[in-house]
This record gives C-alpha cells, structure tokens and sequence, in this order.
C-alpha cells in the first residue's frame, strides 16, 4: 500500500484548519464552557462560585416545573414524530404516483413552496388569526351555533398543549414531503415492475415494498424531528411562554427564561447539559435500533 | 491503482497547481483570521473616540441615547398625525449650546436579553430607556450610574436664571411634579437610577355609547362596577372588560393588595426612609415585604391574601377568554367590548380616530367596600401608574475614565458623564419637556410648569390619589414575576384551585425572599425593634395572621 507523504497531506490538513478551529470556537468549545458553567452559580456580569452537582440536584429533585416539561417535551416531540411520518409520507405517496411528471412537478412546488415562510410568522398567524378569542376557530364555532365551545385555546389549560400541537395543521412540510419523495424516486423500476407483476399494488406495495425502501428517509425524518422536539422552544415562546402555568413549558424554554431572564446562567447551563445528554442518548438509540433500507438489504 | 499523491507532474504543470493550492490555502486562512478577529467597533474610550472623529470636527463627545418608542423622532404613533420631531428640536438647541457634544439618538430593543449583553459588553447606551425595575436586578454589578448626587444639587439650567424661588434652582428634585412615584422609583439598595420627564396612568376606557344604550354609568363601588359588568354580561357578543394577564398580574394585584391592607400600615409599615416617606406614606418596599412574610403575611393563613385572588378571580368572569392573544385595542373600537383597562396612551388613539362612531369616557377601577371584602379599607383606590419614560444612564457615560477604579471616583473624573446628566438637566427644564412630552396627547408630563393636554385632564385627576402600598412585580427578582404571573394565568383560566395556588405562590415567595436577603442583606434587627413598637398598634387590628399575633421574632 503506498501511503500517502506528510508533505503532500499538509496542505489539505491546512485546508481542513479553519473548518476544524470554527468548529471548535462555536459548537465544541461552548459545549464544554456550559459544562464547566453548570458546575457553578453564576450570573452575566456576576462573580460566580462553584457549586458542585447543586443546580442538577435543584433542577432534578426541587424545581416543580422539570417533569412536567419533560412530559410536555416528550408528548410534543411524540406527536411530531407521528405526524412527520405519516402526513408528508402519503402526500408524498399521491404526487410520485401521479401518471403526469407535470403534474409531479406541480404538486411539488406548491407543497415546498411554504417552506419560504418564516416559522415566527407561521406562529403569529396561529396566534392571533386563529386562536385569538375573535380568530378564525372560535368566530366558526360561534357561526355553527357552537358558542359554549368557544374558548381561549391557548390560555384554557385544557386545551393549550393540544392547541401547541396543532399549529402547523394539516402538517405537510414541504421538506419531508421532498425528502419522502426523493426515497419514493429511487426505488429502481425493476422493484416496481416486479411487483406490479406480482399484484403486489396499492397500499399492499405502499407497506410491502416502499416502506421498507425508504426507511433511511424515515430514520433520518425521526432523528431530526426527535432532535428538534427536545431543543425547539421558539414556538411555545411565541405563542405562550410556556403557560397557562407551566402547561406547555420544555426544558428548554425554561433553560432560556433561566439563562436570559432571570440571569441564573449556571441553572440554565445545567438544564442545557441535560438536555444534550438525553438527545445524544436517543440519537444513538435510533441510530443503533432503528433500521435503515440498507440494513433491511442487508439481512435479506 | 495509482495514487493522486504520487502522480509525476511536469515542472510547469506542478508549479501552477501548487500555486493554487498554496494561494487557495492562503485566502482561506486570510478571510477565517478576518471573520474570527474581534468585532471592528471598539468599546470604552477608544471607541468613543472613534465615534467624536465620526460625528464631526466639533464634537469632543458622542453621547448615545435610546428615548424609546414614544419620542424617537420620525416615527408616527398609532400611524397617525405627523411624524414626531420634539426630541430633535430639543437636542439641536443643546447640542447649539455645548458645540462639544454631539447626541445620537438611536432604537434599541428594550428587551431585557439585549440590555443585559450590551451592559456586560459595555457597549450599552449612555442613556437608556427602561423600566427601571429591570435595573435594580443588576445595580450591584455596577452597571448603571446613581443619580441621586445630581437630583439633589441644583438644575444648572434653572440656576442659571439666579431666581431661587424656582423649582430646580435650590436641587433638581424639585423640578419634578409626581414627588412621590418619582421618588418610590428608588432601587432597593436606597438609591435612585432613574429620570423621568413624564407619567404614565391606567384606567378603564368605557363606551359611553354602550352605557347610555343600556342605562348604565360609570361605577363609583366595586359592587357597582361588579354590577355593570354583570348588566353587558347578558349583551350578545359583547365582553364587558378587556384586559391582559399583565394588567391582572400587575395593576389589579397592587391596586386589590392595597384596598385589603392600607389599614393595616400603620401596625406593619415599618421602615420609615426620612427621603422617602414624607412622599411615598407608607410604602412597603421588598425587604418589608420579606419581613412580614416571616411573620405569616402572604401565605395561604393570611385572610387578606387569599381574599385579594378570590376577588381577581371573581373579576375574571367578565373579562376575555383568551389573556395573552388576542388585540384588545381591536376588539374594544369594533365595540366588541364595551370597556378596556389599559393606560393613557390610548387616549391618543381614541381621540383621533375620527371613524370610531362611539363616545368613550375614562373611570378609575373604584374602591372595595364591605360587601366585596371584610378586608376591605373602604378607602379609594391608589394610584399605580407611574413614570413613562424612564431614563437611566448606565457606565458607558463614565467610558472616558480608568475601569479599575471605583464607581464613585469615575464618575468624579468623567467629563463625558457630565455632558450626558447636563442633557438629561437640559431635556427636564419645562421649556424643553413641553416640546417633547407635550408634542402629542399620550403621557402627563412630569415638570413643574409643563401644562397637561386637555384629552388627558382624567388621568391628571387620578393621578392626584396617593401612591401605592407596594408594587409585587417590582419587589422581588423577575422568577419571581415570571411564575407569579404564570401561575396567575393557570388560576384564573381554572387550571389550578386557589389553595393550589397560594401553595405556588408560597413557595415562589419563599425563593424570591431568599433571592433578595442574599443580595441585599436587609436590617432586620432594627425591623424586628419597630415590628414590637408597633405590636400595640396591631393588638387593635382583627384578622392578623396568627403568627403576626404570636409575635415571634
């Protein structure tokens, strides 16, 4: 094996250096300053003082808001995942079996075309035109005589987390949609033809055939969605700060709120220690037990 | 297979290569050093400097100043009328006057995540427009400048007229017209940081027209007001009160603590402040506060407290569904809600909308009587207002000193920092504050001497009640808020029972209690002294909690 000289290497190294030094500057180092930060009691501006494992034991055993954001992290992150599977799946089912690649070509671009608006405008719309006590859903409950159902979705503590959840309705994001059919795509056409042959059609060859074909594009969907659940918390803040009570606060939005509101910057590094522990544990989770097509191809 | 290492070139063919490789290399390095190097706009003197060489040959200074929102001018409140030029004209005439100074008006965010990186950055404006409640989380860091040295020292800009009988000529205090909210403005630490030119005061907005409609008049008892309420109630798409979860969990708490507790100062009011007191009469301030909480107060046991959140509760019932959402402002001029709690500036969007098609009025939430609470003091209701624009200098006016020395002696030695308290001198003479405060009907002004605009002639009279006993929000820290109010929100949409409640609300005391000794170290021997001074006075009183009564220490 000729292997390759150090002189004629040090160049793609050097090429490498910047990529490497930013990495470390802004993803890496700061990782490892909020460690050493959640170690202590410090606020911007602040002397700080060690404090050992007090903030973790504080956020874990005596702040009342943890488990029930971690609930809500987990059912918000759950409902996501389950939508994300299926709503872009079968819109993205419908477009690739369109005869017509016109038509194809249609149906994508008005499907990836939201994806321009910006996630805050998304939320305000929601926010004020139709949860607002005089938005869209109550003004249609009231036109269908159904005033007692009527309410102010996002500050009824019954109703906020599902309110939360359905922003976004009828879930159809132009990425997973995209991301689905290019996986729908690549199915070589030997597949399908082999499979019309066998009368293996319709929603038999949908679970049969594709499913098991794309389930890279699914165990990537999964994995940034699961990742997004448990880090996201602009939307909540947007639209309700995390109340009524703690009804929709995460973690997050209370590391945030922590960390920029009340200056308790060592709390906040702590909870965002945490939480960097649990999506690095579910990351390799998925990666290690959820199946990709390849591994699918593997064992047959 | 060969290697891409180990390919033969030509001499030329080589050279040319490594020439791109090395060049590509270089630019690469260049342009990372160059995106990594520190931020270009340098901070303290040197950028100062920078910014006096910017401004022009003229000006030695460069004083940043954020007014806000309600002055900035070339913007156009509500989007109506002309664009606001006050503020220019009276920086023009002082910058006339001091050719060395030039003052640069800017908009910053006054969100409290900006305010803070640019303090510790050291980047913040001179002066600043905030909340000053927002500042007293932070005076022990040192950020901002105690103003009370100024306040106390004659106005230059009166004195220079050598006729001592005017306001501002003996200090500056006196130019201010609203002593005691201007004075309650002092941080816990005892000092004041603030400024302020002009107030700001709540009231519920009413449709007229709706209430003649219906018979109905502006309220003068809670029970009354309760029964207006009542009366739209039954009106069809109609709410009877609009307000937010802030006003509920800032206004109506003070105004409710007070109407429930003003009896009792006389038995717990215990610091008596010789600057403070003859204005503020028996302000509670936070340590106070504190105390009086380790002596039952403000626990699930204190009759008054529970009593104060079952009557927020009950109000709860007239008001909007939705707390946080929905744009009141809306839904009040298309009269789909018949009256709205909110502060003066809506006098300027009322007044002139000339498409509104209803006649509106003001009244000031009236007072409890016995049959809205046994608590109640039966006295009227305070006021809760207060300053509007409030203006803080923070330590970039003291940029042109040494940073390793004291507070006290940079601030002796700032040259820069007297351009910028001879500004704030100058902006509060009458003369100066007229032209800005007065340039549209949205704030009272605060100056002795500056007339008050007709439309806004109801919050000049409410604004003649006496001072709150406290302000909840502002006492304690902002955890402390956040959960109050969030909590709150939970209570009043039905999320949690009032016991569940006071048990949050118990336990967010109890943190924001230990949150202010360990920052401030309150007396609490000599609170403890005048606490048995006045056991006599509270031997009178009924319904103490029963640890007040015990009188441990």
């Amino acid at each position: 094996m000729i292997r390759p000289n150090l002189k004629s290497t040090l160049g793609c190294y050097a090429i490498v250096l910047p990529g490497i030094v930013l990495l470390l500057t802004f993803i890496y180092l700061p990782v490892v300053w909020a460690f050493s930060k959640s170690l202590q009691e410090f606020e911007v501006g602040g002397p700080a003082r060690f404090v050992g494992l007090a903030n973790y034991r504080e956020y874990l055993t005596l702040d009342p808001t943890c488990w029930p954001s971690v609930l809500n992290m987990l059912l918000l992150t759950m409902f996501a995942v389950f939508v994300r599977l299926t709503a872009p799946l079968i819109v993205a089912k419908l477009i690739h079996s369109l005869p017509r690649e016109r038509w194809r070509h249609f149906y994508r671009v008005v499907f990836l075309a939201p994806i321009v608006v910006p996630g805050v405008a998304v939320q305000l719309i929601w926010q004020g035109m139709i949860y607002a006590d005089d938005g869209m859903l109550n003004s249609l409950l009231k036109g269908l005589g159904l005033s007692g159902w009527a309410r102010g979705w996002l500050s009824d503590p019954h109703t906020a987390l599902a309110a939360v959840m359905m922003v976004g309705f009828p879930f159809v994001g132009g990425f997973e949609v995209l991301i689905y059919y290019a996986g729908l795509s690549a199915i070589p056409d030997s597949v399908n033809e082999a499979a019309r042959l066998e009368g293996c059609t319709g929603v038999s060859k949908f679970f049969r055939i594709d499913i098991p074909l794309i389930l890279s594009q699914l165990k990537l969907i999964v994995l940034l969605t699961v990742i997004g659940g448990m880090q996201g918390f602009e939307g909540l803040f947007i639209l309700t700060r995390g109340g009524p009570g703690f009804k929709t606060t995460v973690p997050g939005l209370w590391m945030y709120f922590n960390a920029f509101m009340f200056q308790r910057m060592g709390y906040a590094c702590a909870i965002g220690v945490l939480l960097f522990l649990a999506i690095f544990a579910l990351t390799l989770l998925n990666l290690r037990y959820f199946k990709s097509a390849e591994d699918v191809k593997g064992e047959s | 297979m060969a290697n891409d290492y180990d390919i033969e070139e030509t001499a030329p063919k080589g050279l040319l290569r490594r020439a791109w490789k090395y060049g590509s290399l270089c630019a690469i390095l260049g342009v990372s050093a160059w995106l990594l190097w520190p931020p270009g706009a340098p901070t303290g003197a040197a950028g100062q400097a920078a910014a006096a060489r910017a401004a022009g040959p003229g000006a030695k200074y460069v004083i940043k100043f954020s007014p806000g929102t309600q002055y900035m001018p070339g913007s156009v409140p509500f989007g109506i009328g002309k664009p606001l030029e006050g503020l220019a004209k009276v920086v023009g005439r002082f910058e006339r006057r001091f050719p060395d100074t030039h003052i640069e008006i800017i908009n910053v965010p006054r969100v409290r995540e900006y305010l803070v990186t640019q303090l510790s950055s050291g980047a913040a404006p001179d002066i600043i427009n905030v909340n000053v409640e927002d500042v007293w989380v932070d005076v022990q860091k040192g950020w901002y400048i105690p103003l009370d040295g100024f306040l106390e020292a004659p106005n230059p800009f009166v004195a220079e007229k050598h006729d001592p009988n005017l306001p501002g000529a003996r200090q500056w205090w006196d130019l201010f017209r609203y002593q005691a909210i201007s004075r309650g403005k002092a941080a816990p630490d005892g000092r004041n940081y603030c400024i302020t030119m002009d107030m700001i005061e709540t009231g519920i907005f009413y449709n007229k027209t709706i209430f003649t409609k219906l018979g109905l008049k502006a309220p003068e008892t809670w029970p009354e007001f309760l029964a207006v309420m009542r009366r739209l109630k039954h009106e069809p798409d109609l709410t009877p009160l609009l307000m937010y979860l802030d006003e509920y969990n800032d206004w109506a708490t003070d105004l409710m603590f007070d109407q429930l507790y003003y009896n009792l100062l006389p038995g717990i009011d215990l610091v008596k402040d010789p600057a403070r007191e003859p204005y503020l009469q028996g302000y509670l301030d936070g340590d106070e506060l504190v105390f009086l909480l380790h002596k039952g107060f403000f626990g699930p046991r204190d009759k008054r407290y529970r009593d104060l959140w079952r009557i927020m509760k009950q109000l709860k019932q007239y008001t909007n569904d939705d707390m946080t959402n929905t744009d009141l402002t809306r839904q009040f001029v298309t009269r789909h809600g018949a009256m709205i709690w909110t502060s003066s500036p809506m006098t300027y969007r009322l007044w002139s909308d000339h498409k509104l098609g209803f006649e509106w009025g003001v009244f000031y939430p009236p007072r409890f009587t016995k049959e809205t609470s046994p608590y109640a003091s039966d006295t009227d209701m305070c006021v809760i207002g207060g300053a509007a624009a409030q203006f803080e200098v923070t330590c970039s006016a003291v940029g042109d000193t040494d940073a390793s020395l004291p507070l006290e002696e940079r601030m002796a030695r700032s040259e820069r920092l007297r351009r910028v308290m001879a500004f704030l001198q100058f902006l509060c003479t009458p003369e100066q504050t007229e032209q800005v405060v007065n340039e549209y009907p949205c704030l009272i002004p605060n100056i002795v001497g500056v007339p008050v605009l007709a439309p806004l002639a109801p919050f000049e009279k409410i604004l003649e009640r006496r001072y709150t006993t406290t302000k909840w929000l502002f006492s304690f820290d902002l955890r402390f808020s956040h959960i109050q109010e969030s909590m709150l929100g939970l209570y009043l949409a039905g999320g949690v029972s009032l016991d569940e409640f006071l048990k949050w609300q118990k336990a967010n005391l109890d943190a924001a209690a230990e949150n202010l000794i360990r920052r401030k170290t309150p007396d609490f021997a000599a609170m403890q002294a005048q606490w048995k001074h006045l056991a006599p006075v509270r031997a009178r009183m009924a319904d103490m909690p029963e640890e007040a009564r015990e009188d441990k220490p």
